[in-house]
């Protein structure tokens, strides 16, 4: 009890240590959460662009006729289904075209060992690096009997009915 | 003590000064992410648009499914059913039932349920 | 004794801190956001725009005129729920008649928000470019959705099949002045819901467009100066679910000129008749009937609406004759067309 003087200025830094640890706890804590969220919006954009795409190829012009998708994928058309599919995604209102890319698989199930085989529809073009950050858009394809199974498909494939499911990756070059 | 010494409590002011500062900066950062990030991953979460693939893959199976054989019909089953599971990490199961009269039309009940661990859809709509 | 007080102001001011810390960020969020929820807000409004057929649904929202405008509470540009991306021609003409909806509205009816948000909303396919909203300044929230459009058909009667002309003129069933050339909507046939909704022919929500051409070909006596005259055109329904059903003539302004209800041509110009037109006939004859006509005449989805189309000379001039079904044989769709959308918002 010679001089108190000391013990104050001792108390005054433990309470300014605490309050900035306080703060920058609850700063550390609420922004936490930060870290992945600036890539999100660009991924629905183009996740949801992706899914009208193959919905609406999959919308048959007409009544009862065939759709687009259905045609592409029961004719192995990989250059029809990848002409159509980015003239869709790619046209802008203002008239200028964007530069999405994609590559498309098709899915489906070997009845014989059951198993889920996929097989390269639209290979991916030059600008792939396996950078990008790419979104995956599916679509459920139902195909009518297949005779004769077209060139390209691969053997264990099925040629009765069957439900195909196609993946396609879509990235902006 | 004797008496209170004012001397020390610039520390304290400092601190809290700096605790301020940091907090605002947080807040700016944080808030505008925040908002983005959350409906974008609510969209990307859900999923809206696989369910609506599903719903028509079925009905497209319920509208095929008289000119099928019965091989033919489970054969198509267990394609959805399978490739959901392993592509999609969801279990999906379908079925539907005799036609009933629902008010002047027969219809078909159909059974859809799809469930992905974060999502679980059920629906039995008459088609 | 000193410590002691610190300590206890300390103590308050700490405790005040965190309540007042704790509270501000749920202050400050309603300002900050607004600068990055633009790409959240022009997902909703692109989500309500394409895959909501609006609210009032049936009427739907596009046939409210000037003084109902308040009534509409959302405008959604698709067919119907169960179609999203397949939008109506209808809706997407009004959605953008700029001439017809404020900024306010299209704040207060499709973007919704606390926030008087900018935007831009616009449309393009090989036929339409639509645009409407202010020119995009950097940074703004975007969202754009890949969809179709669906057009309303055409019956085209085209040259007469020999179902639609008198066999034998000089019959005594024939000796009256008058010939009547009949077109028929049977709206249980037409909203049959065993067809899609983005495939129907739906009179109350689209235009009903006829159009006989050659209509020279019909004439009774040859010689160019003796077209037939087309007196009126009515129209008529019948509820075939009453007893004793029959056909009612429908009350309608048939001697007014008005665009939004009808639009009547004659001889391929650009004259717009009334429906009681009283002119010589040539060459054609079109008829669009607009769904704001359609949904004065109480039709429900058991009615049958009859077009009749009545030629008056004396001696008859035409022979045209019969009742020529308005539904998917006849009337040809051109079939849906792909267009881009985009909403930008800021």
């Amino acid at each position: 009890m010679v001089n108190d003087a000391g013990q104050l200025y001792t108390m005054e830094g433990v309470a300014a240590g605490v309050i900035m640890l306080l703060a920058a706890y609850i700063v550390v804590s609420t922004t936490s959460i930060y870290t992945t969220g600036d890539t999100h919006i660009p991924d629905m954009q183009l996740e949801q662009l992706g899914s009208d795409v193959l919905a609406m190829m999959d919308a048959p012009n007409t009544n009862g006729t065939t759709s687009a998708l259905e045609t592409f994928v029961s004719t192995n058309n990989g250059t029809g289904f990848n002409s159509t599919f980015l003239s869709y995604c790619n046209a802008t209102t203002r008239g200028t075209l964007d530069n999405l890319h994609m590559s498309a698989n098709i899915t489906y199930r070997d009845a014989n060992a059951n198993k889920i085989n996929e097989y390269p529809f639209v290979a991916p073009d030059n600008t792939w690096t396996g950078r990008e950050s790419a979104v995956r858009a599916t679509r459920w394809v139902q195909l009518p009997k297949l005779s004769p199974k077209p060139v390209g498909m691969p053997g264990d494939m099925r040629t009765d009915p069957q439900a195909v499911l196609v993946e396609v990756l879509l990235w902006r070059a | 003590m004797a008496r209170m010494n004012e001397e020390g409590q610039w520390i304290v002011l400092m601190g809290l000064l700096v605790a301020v500062a940091l907090f605002f900066l947080a807040l700016i950062i944080n808030q505008s992410a925040l908002v983005g990030q959350t409906t974008a991953e609510g969209v990307l979460e859900f999923p809206k648009n696989d369910i609506r693939d599903l719903r028509e893959a079925v009905f497209d199976y319920v509208d095929a499914a008289g000119a099928l054989d019965p091989i033919e019909r489970v054969d198509i089953e267990k394609d959805i059913i399978t490739i959901s599971l392993e592509r999609k990490n969801a279990v999906v199961q379908f079925g539907n039932g005799t036609p009933q009269d629902v008010s002047g039309r027969w219809l078909r009940p159909v059974d859809i349920h799809y469930n992905n661990g974060v999502t679980v859809y059920n629906e039995t709509v008459y088609y | 004794m000193l410590s002691l007080d610190f300590l206890a102001g300390f103590t308050i001011f700490m405790l005040a801190l965190v309540m007042v810390l704790s509270m501000v960020p749920g202050l400050l969020a309603g300002l900050e956001s607004s600068g990055i929820d633009y790409d959240a807000v022009a997902y909703r409004t692109g989500v309500i725009l394409v895959e909501d057929p609006g609210w009032p649904a049936y009427p739907p929202w596009e046939l409210y005129d000037r003084d109902n405008k308040e009534e509409i509470q959302r405008m959604g540009l698709a067919v119907s729920k169960e179609t999203p991306n397949i939008l109506l021609s209808t809706k997407v003409e009004k959605f953008f008649e700029e001439s017809f909806f404020t900024s306010e509205d299209y704040r207060s009816k499709v973007i919704f928000g606390d926030i008087p948000y900018s935007y831009n909303i616009s449309l393009r396919s090989e036929t339409y470019n639509y645009m409407t909203g202010d020119p995009l300044p950097p940074g703004y929230g975007y969202i754009r959705r890949v969809v179709k459009i669906k057009e309303p058909g055409v019956a085209e009667i085209k040259s007469p099949g020999p179902e639609y002309v008198i066999p034998d003129p000089s019959a005594p069933e024939w000796n009256s002045t008058a010939r009547n050339f009949t077109v028929r909507l049977n709206f249980s046939q037409l909203l049959d819901p065993g067809r899609g909704p983005a495939y129907r022919i739906d009179p109350r929500t689209e235009p009903v467009n006829i159009t006989i051409t050659n209509f020279g070909e019909y004439r009774n006596i040859t010689g160019p100066s003796v077209n037939a005259t087309l007196h009126n055109v009515t129209f008529w329904k019948m509820d075939p679910t009453r007893p004793n059903p029959r056909f009612t003539r429908i009350p309608f302004s048939y001697d007014t000129i008005d665009a939004n209800l009808y639009t009547l041509h004659i001889n391929g110009t650009a004259d717009q008749h009334s429906l009681q037109p009283d002119v010589p006939v040539d060459s054609s004859i079109s008829l669009v009937l607009k769904p704001a006509a359609t949904s004065l005449f109480t039709l429900d989805q058991n009615s049958i609406l009859d077009i009749r189309f009545n030629f008056e000379d004396d001696p008859p001039r035409t022979n045209i004759t019969g009742t020529h079904p308005y539904d998917y044989t006849n009337v040809s769709h051109a079939g849906l067309k792909t267009a881009v959308l985009e909403v930008a918002i800021w």
